[in-house]
């Protein structure tokens, strides 16, 4: 990951959202982007130039923006029009996004488009996101790594979100072995991030 | 079988789906898999297939199909007007605020800046007194002033704009209860879809959250109607059947939104019979 001075950065374009500049590369804001949150914070994540991502819940491709800076292609997945329409406007000027109009819930309606990848980034704010995370495992290459970006409210708000995380633990064992687990404080409130090796 | 965007793939033989990108996305689009028997595919098989030349021609084929896809899932998303009336509606409860609250503060800096002057004892509606102020003032209030009074008119002309969409988005609904009403409960609801799935229960409490949770929280009385209330047949009505107008309007919204989800057309039988049927529920017991 590139950082200038202690501010990270990615390589490209810039002018997507109105970011900063630092010498020609694109200021990665960890107060926006909870992947930047989660590499500012020292998640054991790294971003390599021949890897292919699977982005779940790609919103307006601010950070999918970012990530395809550093990685080969991302599959950014999304299901809301609006959101969407910006989506595609990020790709069009990005040849290495492939974006794809689809329910996360679903991996079956847009298997066919996706090749087997090195990361899966989740972030949907979805009741079942765990859910969402297991069906999409098949996507993983062996020794894949699943980033889970969870929003502890969107699972229930009433709980505490120390317990969700807790049993977001608990529930993606089988299929996934947690490498580690982060609360994204100061960046983001009842958000945490689990890094989580695929087991095959 | 495993069956990929670019075409089928059987025991190492492949069949490319055909090369025209319009046909590819039309196929694409139908093929959904099930998970349990699915391989991830690798990109070289379509290569080996003749389908493409090298990764780079891969993935420009690919962001073609899924583009393509996306935008004609945006476009059917969109399509059917319910999501324009819902910003048509929007907008013009924001205008309604905006316009009020420009209103009294221009009616207050009025009053400061005229001592002598009061509403009292004249009957002096919003509108009127806005039009003293715009004959009456100078300089940056009376700008005010004339801006309220073109805002006044922009959304007269939505107003109406709205209750004629509403009128070919909901022509059922719409002929129940009016387009402005039939709008303002698509908007409540968030979309025609939502509205259609909703029971008459919710939708005649449609707008008055607030009086129904605190009657769940804490016993006070239930509201009788939301949204609907603002139709003639449900205000106009004697007190003691208002709550059953009210009920028997909110059974026929719900049928007449199912009606415009389905259906999309008027059904001037269903209009007849239900109207018959509301205006009956009015008539004292």
């Amino acid at each position: 990951m590139i950082r200038i001075g202690n501010v990270l950065v990615s390589p490209g374009e810039g002018g997507v959202y109105g970011e900063r500049m630092i010498e020609g590369c694109r200021v990665w804001d960890p107060y926006r982007s909870k992947l930047a949150a989660l590499i500012m914070l020292g998640g054991e994540i790294d971003l390599l130039p021949d890897m292919r991502v699977l982005y779940l819940g790609a919103a307006n491709g601010t950070t999918a923006s970012h990530v395809a800076d550093y990685v080969e292609t991302v599959y950014a997945v999304e299901f809301a029009p609006r959101p969407m329409q910006d989506l595609l406007e990020v790709a069009r000027r990005r040849k290495n996004i492939v974006p794809i109009m689809a329910d996360a819930g679903r991996p079956g309606e847009y298997a066919p488009f996706v090749e087997a990848v090195d990361l899966v980034y989740q972030d949907v704010a979805q009741k079942n996101q765990v859910q969402i995370a297991l069906r999409n495992a098949a996507f993983l290459k062996e020794g894949g790594r699943l980033i889970l970006m969870l929003k502890t409210r969107s699972v229930d708000v009433r709980m505490d979100p120390k317990d969700v995380l807790r049993e977001t633990v608990d529930a993606l064992s089988p299929a996934f072995r947690v490498i580690t687990a982060c609360w994204l404080e100061p960046y983001h409130r009842d958000h945490a991030a689990l890094v989580c090796e695929a087991v095959k | 079988m495993q069956r990929y965007w670019f075409g089928d793939v059987e025991d190492g033989g492949c069949r490319p789906a055909d090369g025209n990108p319009a046909s590819v996305a039309e196929r694409a689009a139908t093929l959904g898999v099930s998970m349990e028997t699915f391989v991830p595919l690798d990109w070289r098989i379509a290569q080996e297939c003749g389908f493409v030349r090298d990764r780079e021609e891969y993935i420009a084929k690919l962001r073609e199909v899924t583009m393509h896809l996306a935008r004609e899932k945006i476009a059917e998303r969109f399509r059917g007007g319910d999501a324009e009336l819902l910003s048509m509606v929007r907008m013009l409860d924001d205008l309604d605020s905006v316009i009020n609250l420009l209103n009294e503060r221009a009616a207050e800096w009025y009053l400061v800046a005229h001592p002598t002057f009061s509403r009292k004892y004249r009957t002096m509606p919003a509108r009127k007194m806005i039009a003293i102020v715009g004959r009456q003032a100078r300089g940056g209030m009376k700008q005010v002033a004339e801006e309220i009074d073109r805002l006044y008119a922009a959304r007269t002309a939505l107003m109406q704009e709205v209750s004629a969409r509403a009128f070919e988005v909901l022509p059922n609904t719409s002929a129940l209860v009016g387009g402005l009403v039939a709008a303002r409960l698509l908007s409540r609801a968030g979309s025609l879809e939502a509205l259609s799935r909703m029971p008459a229960s919710t939708i005649q409490v449609l707008g008055s959250e607030r009086a129904l949770f605190s009657h769940l929280r804490s016993g006070t009385p239930p509201p009788k109607h939301g949204i609907i209330f603002q139709h003639r047949r449900v205000h106009n009505a004697p007190k003691a059947v208002r709550g059953r107008v009210a009920r028997v309007l909110a059974a026929k919204v719900s049928i007449a939104a199912r009606l415009d989800y389905h259906r999309g057309a008027a059904d001037p039988a269903f209009i007849r019979e239900a109207s018959a049927r509301i205006d009956a529920a009015g008539e004292a017991a």
